[in-house]
């Protein structure tokens, strides 16, 4: 077949209106502010140079950032950012990628996006990239970088690589404690965007806040931006209903439990502060709970150490005017009238218990015993 | 005068991957493959409640990502001893069609079409597309700017570097088409997966999801667009490409291997025939799973999974003393950095003894797709062309056989709910293997649990054998092996490595996945 009879598609360019308000949507910001937001776009000569390290990741948040529809990845890689390095999608290699790193490096004043835990272990062997401790890496790209975006699970707490051995954390925290190890990189704007994978539309709102506002939304006390991350899950979930009426999902296979409270399969909803079920994913499509899947509390410090073992409830529950109930117990005594759908007479006003996580890592743990 | 070239990173890939080759008369005379990141998945696997495993697994890697979470499902189905759900299965296999069929056109215009095409020939565009000229301002734009990130820098485009412009601009347009219909397909899974990337809803029993009648529909519509994209752009493109300007890098066998191929079965199209044990969650697969000796293209011989094992003696492990190679059931994983000749963190993955190149060339040559044997009567070796052509044709293959499967859940959701789950608990001891190809390659994991806690996890993944070192009989790995011939006229521009490194979809975060748990000792390596 000849290449010239391929169906072109009418591929248009989005003009930055579009993407200003989308934008705005996506941080809940009011649409008064787009001739603001236009106007920051527009400077597009001085596209702001963008460096996208990867460490110990699996370049799931790349892939996720890639699935941003309004406004779409690719507008913002040509027309909104100047993507210098990025390993997944990058053209140059070995030491022309390494080049382009250092130039742009030296220009500084750049965005740094981190993807993937830092192993802090043996030197920082465990990630080389060149040659070159990723640790030292980071160190690097941080000094002169005008601020830091950590994305996903990983680049954020550590994610599920801290429960390896190679103590793995993120650019400030390993797990709920910091850890200080970039501080004499100097005070930096740094935000952090965890669930695994990231989200992409909370990063897309952020650059495009920095960009306009040259500042960072308003964050948490782990550096999240409030407008993501400020809101319970439980208290918002779409189960929360049958949880207060003791409806508990116990059987996958039951056609009569489905969209049950999923607590009793291990849902974290409780510990969990993101907008998952309001923004949901994939351009609003879906989410975990919808799908009926428990949440893990990836968007938590906590997260994977403290949520394992995911598909066991972990804490009782309080009763008003009873008091705390171990759920075993709850169950034992209604468990006809759960099977039957008939549920519980009495609202469920909190869960009780708390993580304890301290921030250490299985190899940190090691280290002290040995 | 032999010359070293180190090319590290290798980008446009998964995970950290570093190549170094030895070239010889402008000839690669000898080729190393090293990965540079591990983080330690199975030894945080140990001791923890086995159902966590599909989850985890999931995330060793964020582009083949669900297939993990399949084979770890399958190896827990095992396990329990669980014969899924019909609604199970075939959400499975949506899933991962899906997965296949994004995966592969991303694989070819987002991470491989930059080292076949000269971009800024686009440029040079005067034809009159609205869509096509639109293209062209972009990039215009970007050279306007002196900002061209990131198609540049780049390795310099060579005499089989595609240069007309209306080709490259046309095939520039679908890289960007490319972008959307990825994310419109991880859209469309999502209804079944509830995060994508990444799904969660694939755990032991099948599948939590209960997609509605009407959602199930949404996701059929958005599984015509994926097919039309296929069928009308990507199989297109490769055809056009590998018969066109690359038909002298495909007769040529450019990346070739020893031509020892190996795949596993996938996509089940009915419940498992006979016992549970080994039927990777049903029978009569789509693709079937076999392997070809060098020498021996007929018959097929089917899959021996006790002959699979894996040597250390050129990795940093050690066995020991007198065993040279284990079977991943058995596995050991004890660390030795300071080990003579040992330069790489992947093990070597051996069947009876031989390395085995695995993906969607070992697919193609196993089932005889005929688009494949078409090539091949045209004078196409198997190689790095043909790899590319058999992931096009694959797609094609899936898109159609997953409408049949969307068909059968509508149908099965008309009469209420679906269920796609049998909810069984953890056993207090057991052993499972699960197994699915990946779109890289031969995928398996094998579980072993024990006191209700997983005792033992390991993982042999397509990447691990394809990037595999030397083993004790010095037998090098395929991506090695490939290498070998390679033409690399300049040494600062060996653009020919990486077309044939990349032809493989290289996926480092699987194909690393070990280290010593004791000691979590590891050192600067050095390849001398």
């Amino acid at each position: 077949m000849d290449i010239f009879e391929l169906r072109k598609p009418q591929i248009t360019r989005r003009d930055f209106i579009k993407a200003a308000s989308a934008a705005l949507v996506l941080l809940g910001l009011s649409q008064a502010l787009t001739p603001k937001v236009v106007k920051a776009l527009e400077k597009s000569a001085g596209k702001p140079a963008v460096i996208w390290l990867e460490g110990q990741d699996c370049a799931g948040c790349v892939e996720s950032f890639l699935n941003s529809l309004e406004p779409d990845a690719v507008s913002i890689l040509l027309d909104t950012i100047s993507l210098r390095y990025n390993e997944t999608a990058m053209a140059a290699s070995g030491h022309q990628a390494e080049d382009a790193l250092a130039k742009t490096v030296e220009e500084g004043g750049y965005i740094l996006v981190i993807e993937g835990a830092i192993p802090l272990a043996e030197d920082g062997l465990f990630c080389t990239i060149g040659g070159k401790p990723f640790k030292d890496i980071v160190h690097e790209c941080a000094s002169n970088a005008a601020a830091i975006i950590c994305v996903g699970s990983c680049a954020t707490y550590g994610g599920i690589p801290r429960s390896g051995p190679t103590d793995a954390v993120g650019y400030l925290y390993r797990g709920t404690q910091k850890h200080h190890y970039f501080d004499d990189v100097g005070e930096k704007p740094v935000i952090n965007l965890p669930t695994c994978p990231l989200h992409c539309e909370r990063l897309v709102a952020v650059i495009i806040h920095y960009l306009t506002f040259s500042t960072v939304p308003e964050l948490d006390e782990f550096q999240r931006p409030l407008a993501f991350y400020g809101e319970n899950q439980h208290e918002n979930c779409e189960r929360r209903g049958h949880f207060d009426a003791g409806r508990f999902l116990t059987d996958w296979g039951d056609p009569e439990q489905q969209g049950w409270c999923l607590y009793l399969k291990g849902c974290k909803g409780p510990w969990a502060n993101q907008d998952c079920w309001k923004r949901l994913w994939n351009n609003r499509t879906n989410y975990c709970i919808q799908a009926n899947h428990p949440c893990v509390a990836c968007s938590e410090p906590e997260f994977y150490e403290s949520v394992s073992p995911m598909y066991e409830r972990q804490f009782d529950v309080e009763f008003p005017g009873i008091g705390r109930v171990d759920i075993d117990k709850i169950m034992l005594t209604i468990g006809g009238a759960v099977a039957a759908g008939i549920g519980l007479d009495m609202a469920v006003s909190k869960i009780t218990g708390d993580w304890k996580d301290n921030g250490e890592t299985n190899a940190n743990k090691e280290g002290k015993e040995s | 005068m032999a010359q070293r070239i180190v090319i590290d990173p290798i980008t446009r890939i998964e995970g950290h991957l570093k190549i170094e080759v030895e070239v010889e008369n402008g000839v690669v005379k000898d080729a190393w493959s090293a990965g540079t990141m591990a983080r330690g998945w199975e030894v945080l696997l140990k001791d923890r409640d086995p159902r966590d495993a599909p989850y985890i697994t999931s995330r060793v890697c964020g582009v083949c990502e669900g297939v993990h979470a399949i084979a770890s499902a399958q190896a827990l189905d095992h396990a329990f001893d669980v014969e899924i759900p019909e609604a199970g299965r075939l959400m499975r296999n949506l899933f991962c069609g899906g997965l296949y069929l994004h995966d592969h056109f991303i694989h070819f215009y987002v991470l491989s079409a930059l080292d076949y095409l000269d971009i800024m020939a686009v440029a040079g565009y005067s034809g009159s597309d609205a869509g096509l000229l639109a293209i062209k301002d972009k990039i215009v734009a970007l050279v306007q700017n002196n900002d061209t990130s990131p198609f540049t820098p780049r390795y310099e485009p060579d005499e089989f570097s595609v240069n007309d412009p209306e080709i490259v601009t046309t095939l520039v347009s679908h890289y960007i088409k490319s972008i959307e219909m990825k994310a419109k397909s991880q859209k469309m899974l999502n209804i079944i997966c509830g995060v994508q990337p990444h799904p969660n809803t694939i755990i032991a029993g099948g599948c939590t999801a209960t997609p509605s009648r009407e959602e199930l529909i949404e996701f059929r519509e958005l599984w015509e667009e994926q097919v039309q994209f296929v069928n009308e752009i990507y199989l297109p493109d490769v055809t056009a490409v590998g018969t066109g300007p690359l038909l002298p890098l495909a007769t040529a066998g450019l990346g070739a291997t020893t031509g020892n191929y190996l795949c596993y079965p996938m996509f089940p199209q009915s419940a498992p025939m006979g016992t549970v044990e080994y039927s990777f969650g049903g029978g009569n697969p789509l693709v079937k799973g076999g392997t070809l000796m060098t020498g021996e293209v007929n018959p097929t011989l089917s899959v021996n999974y006790d002959g699979i094992t894996e040597a250390v003696a050129h990795s940093w492990y050690e066995y020991p003393a007198g065993v040279d190679s284990l079977h991943p059931s058995e596995g050991i994983t004890e660390y030795n950095v300071r080990k003579d000749g040992a330069y790489s963190f992947v093990k070597a993955p051996r069947y009876s003894g031989e390395p085995m190149e695995v993906g969607p060339l070992a697919r193609g040559l196993v089932n005889q797709y005929p688009e494949l044997m078409n090539l091949i009567g045209m004078g196409a070796k198997p190689g790095a062309v043909a790899r590319h052509f058999c992931r096009a044709v694959e797609s094609k293959l899936v898109g159609e056989a997953g409408l049949v499967w969307i068909d059968r859940l509508i149908e099965l959701a008309t009469t209420g709910p679906i269920v796609g789950m049998n909810d069984q608990p953890v056993p207090r001891s057991a052993r499972g293997m699960g197994a699915w190809d990946a779109p890289r390659g031969a995928l398996a994991h094998w579980v072993d649990i024990q006191d209700y806690r997983i005792k033992n996890y390991q993982l042999v993944v397509p990447s691990t054998w394809n990037a595999s070192p030397r083993d004790e009989k010095q037998m090098r790995g395929p991506y090695e092996q490939s290498l070998l011939g390679c033409p690399v006229p300049d040494v600062d521009n060996p653009i020919n490595v990486v077309r044939i490194i990349r032809s493989f979809d290289p996926c480092l975060a699987c194909a690393i996945h070990l280290i010593d748990p004791e000691t979590n000792d590891i050192k600067v390596y050095k390849i001398r």
